[in-house]
């Protein structure tokens, strides 16, 4: 059922290896909990109220790889992403990422609307591992990525939406992390500015970053993607180049 | 430019930690004195307030004597670091809640989001010191060697606020009435502790029993650096006893409710 691939023949060690992942979430935030429940170490028990959003996901991504992530509404893709980010831990099974992550999840969430967009890239930027100095040696291409350069000193909460996701992607796509995440952010912005935003992606993707991409956008992932993981039900149903993982999925849910 | 650019020397995890929390703490005040008129003023208003009145309701109401003389002083010497642990339980009942965001975003130690709490409040005690010095100059106190137990005050008291807050933080996640329930228990431990009063002002065997309230070790060890008479080795020893086992009870519940919490928030 898993068709292991190996598309690119790169031979170093594995950099991100999941293995037998299981994560489970409530159905709803009312059903009951109790003490006992919360302190339970892993259990592999499914308990009434709880569903299993992934469950037996295997795979390995070797360094370079660009893989997209692919399936309907709910089928468990976002979680992928969030247990390789490790913002969340699997309540089953292992992941096991090797090398330092830049995620374009939530971009917006670190940055603080009292303080002012200049404050907010040191503080952001310095969350995700970067130093001062390395923050002050790309600080301008930061702001001129983002285009923003005469709201330095506004705070933040004053930026338009825009904006504020404009400087969010240019710092995360600055850090020199050797994995991306790239969730369906950038289905904001305008066209331009998206456009950009893929150009720096390929241009990272060009100097050997890893990715991991998931998007409902068949053209976007067939242009970074090399990869695909077909998610389905919460289990891994199909791990093949990405044309065949399109394919599949197209056939099964009959997007023309 | 494009190229993976070798880091500049890797971080070791614990420069990392100390990185991320002196970013997240200095942001925490720098957020709070930029956006009130009066910054630092307001971090002292309260306790000064608080020391006012019970000053007057003390001093010149009742004339029943508790504590020593000069009482202002006596009264700034626990508010002060009261005011440290009110302000970071209570800020630890939201820990999570508020950066619910920043915490989906990154995966920074999840310890860091009380531990900052704990730090910038403790930075703002620290700042608030000078008023107490500026108290104990005017009324003529006098500072004994035991003032040199202070760091030991400062460390017992961030043993204890680590601790709970480690066993607030990720239950208020999945109690919300907690919240709630600690502004009560916060309340009541005011009274409960020695600030208005000292241990020895407590009536007999009560003294016994008030030793096994954390804060109350810690109080005496602030206080006997201007009344050398509240200096209670037991309670000292009772509050590192009790503040460890608190941070250890505090360190597993984090450990047990870490997954539970990321999937909540």
């Amino acid at each position: 059922m898993t068709a292991t691939s190996a598309i690119i023949s790169d031979d170093n060690a594995p950099v991100i290896a999941v293995s037998d992942a299981g994560i489970r979430f409530r159905r709803n935030r009312r059903s009951r909990r109790n003490f006992k429940d919360l302190f339970s170490r892993k259990h592999r028990r499914t308990r009434p109220g709880e569903f299993w959003a992934l469950r037996n996901v295997s795979f390995t991504v070797r360094a370079g790889e660009a893989i997209g992530v692919v399936g309907r509404n709910g089928q468990g893709k976002s979680t992928l992403l969030k247990l390789v980010a490790e913002v969340i831990l699997a309540d089953e099974g292992h992941v096991h990422v090797g090398a330092g992550v830049a995620p374009l999840i939530e971009i917006t969430g670190g940055f603080v609307d009292d303080l002012t967009v200049r404050d907010n890239v040191y503080l952001t930027a310095g969350l995700h591992g970067m130093k001062r100095s390395e923050i002050d040696a790309r600080f301008g291409e930061i702001i001129d990525f983002a285009e923003i350069g005469d709201f330095l000193d506004t705070p933040y909460k004053h930026l338009s939406s825009g904006m504020k996701v404009r400087i969010a992607f240019a710092v995360i796509s600055r850090l020199e992390e050797p994995i991306l995440l790239v969730d369906e952010v950038l289905a904001v912005g305008d066209k331009a500015f998206r456009e950009k935003c893929y150009r720096r992606i390929e241009e990272l993707l060009a100097g050997g970053r890893t990715l991991f991409f998931v998007s409902h956008n068949e053209r976007d992932l067939k242009r970074f993607c090399t990869r695909g993981l077909y998610l389905d039900k919460g289990s891994l149903v199909l791990d093949a180049p990405i044309g065949d993982v399109l394919a599949r999925y197209n056939a099964e849910y009959g997007t023309p | 430019m494009t190229s993976l650019a070798p880091q500049t020397p890797a971080w070791t995890p614990f420069a990392r930690y100390r990185h991320s929390l002196w970013l997240l703490t200095r942001r925490d005040l720098r957020v709070r004195y930029s956006t009130s008129a009066l910054g630092y003023v307001w971090s002292i208003l309260d306790p000064l307030v608080m020391a006012g009145i019970y000053w007057f309701v003390f001093t010149q109401v009742f004339q029943r004597p508790v504590g020593e003389e000069p009482y202002i002083v006596f009264l700034l010497t626990a508010l002060l670091p009261w005011m440290w642990f009110n302000g970071a339980v209570s800020d630890c009942t939201r820990a999570y809640l508020r950066e619910a965001k920043l915490i989906r975003s990154t995966k920074i130690p999840r310890t860091i989001w009380v531990n900052r709490l704990v730090l910038s409040k403790g930075i703002e005690f620290i700042a608030s010191l000078p008023v107490l010095a500026l108290f104990a100059i005017s009324t003529g106190a006098s500072l004994g060697w035991e003032s040199l137990l202070f760091p030991l005050g400062v460390l017992l008291q961030t043993i204890l606020l680590v601790g709970v807050g480690l066993i607030v933080a990720p239950l208020v996640v999945f109690f919300r009435d907690l919240e709630r329930a600690v502004k009560l228990a916060l309340r009541f431990l005011f009274y409960a502790s020695p600030i208005i009063y000292g241990l020895a002002d407590l009536p007999e065997g009560l003294g016994f029993w008030a030793a096994f309230n954390p804060l109350s070790g810690i109080f005496s060890i602030y206080r006997s650096a201007f009344f050398p008479g509240q200096l209670d080795w037991f309670a000292v020893g009772m509050s590192a006893i009790v503040s460890l086992l608190l941070l250890g009870l505090g360190m597993l519940i984090f450990s047990r409710t870490e997954r539970a919490v990321l999937k909540e928030i």
